[in-house]
């Protein structure tokens, strides 16, 4: 099983070096599909893009709650899942 | 003996109106949203279906915004029907204790909406109502004095049940079906509506039987 990478402290040249689809729902899925919604790949990203070291998360769920587009509009996001099973197919994964 | 008859056609009463919709008027959200107003942009270029707001919800001054959010019920095209549902959703979802403060100014745009008699506006107006509830603490019961302005509507589509027979009735499993929105929505009303709440739910809907 690869390794996926998550909460990691952005360098400015991390890229990922290969990608995949997800299969299954789980926690990280759920937080992938939202930062993929507001425009990035994943945290890593994010935090590159907007120099910020934390993400305002759900503390019931531990999700994803407001990202800040690059253009600067938020978007918002539940305490519950969002991501429906017949979408986790359109999460993408990255690899580092 | 000598007898006519009279064939005589008899009518019913003619129809009260109780289900004909009702003509939709501009609504203040069309108007604001029209002239650029909204904390929002309107440009609806994402994939799926979030909003993109300009100022965060936490700094949005909620007996401003939420009414006209709610205003917005009535729209029933797009983009300003999606714009109203989404906002909503978003400013509930985010905001906490703000939302308690401004249950009163909410409640003739939520009568408004149902007193179109649309079907769809009436669906989408029982789930905001539904996540209303919820949203914070003491809004169930903050609702209770104001069942009688919402729930006379909502009597007259209780019962609005297809008979399909033993067919597939799909309105139910998209959400859709009217009347199980109602009871749904009722019950919901009782569970977050306090000691009161189910004796008030009956006496403007005589048939609800409680959870």
């Amino acid at each position: 099983k690869r390794p996926e990478v998550s909460g990691v402290m952005a360098k400015a040249d991390i890229k990922p070096k290969s990608t995949h689809d997800a299969k299954k729902w789980s926690a990280d899925i759920e937080n992938l599909y939202r930062f993929q919604q507001a425009g990035y790949r994943d945290e890593v990203e994010y935090k590159q893009v907007k120099q910020v070291d934390t993400v305002e998360r759900w503390p019931e769920t531990g999700f994803v709650k407001k990202l800040q587009r690059r253009d600067n509009t938020f978007n918002y996001f539940d305490k519950q899942r969002e991501c429906k099973d017949k979408e986790v197919h359109k999460v993408k994964v990255y690899v580092y | 003996g000598f007898c006519f008859f009279f064939f005589l056609k008899v009518r019913g009463p003619p129809l009260a109106g109780a289900f004909k919709e009702r003509p939709t008027k501009p609504t203040a959200f069309r108007k604001f949203y029209e002239r650029g107003d909204f904390p929002i942009a309107l440009e609806h270029d994402t994939k799926g279906n979030k909003i993109n707001w300009k100022v965060e919800i936490e700094k949005l001054d909620y007996h401003y915004y939420l009414p006209l959010f709610f205003d917005g019920l009535c729209e029933m095209t797009f983009p300003c029907e999606f714009f109203a549902r989404q906002g909503i959703h978003d400013m509930l979802e985010h905001g906490g204790n703000k939302i308690l403060p401004v249950i009163p100014e909410l409640i003739i745009p939520i009568k408004n909406a149902l007193s179109l008699r649309n079907r769809q506006v009436i669906c989408i107006t029982l789930k905001v109502l539904q996540h209303l509830v919820v949203s914070a603490d003491m809004v169930g019961e903050a609702l209770v004095p104001y069942y009688r302005q919402i729930l006379p509507v909502l009597n007259i589509f209780k019962n609005m049940n297809v008979n399909s027979g033993d067919g597939i009735d799909y309105s139910q499993q998209k959400r859709e079906n009217i009347g199980d929105l109602i009871q749904e929505t009722l019950e919901i009303f009782e569970r977050y509506g306090g000691e009161t709440a189910c004796i008030n739910i009956k006496y403007m809907i005589p048939t609800y039987e409680s959870c």
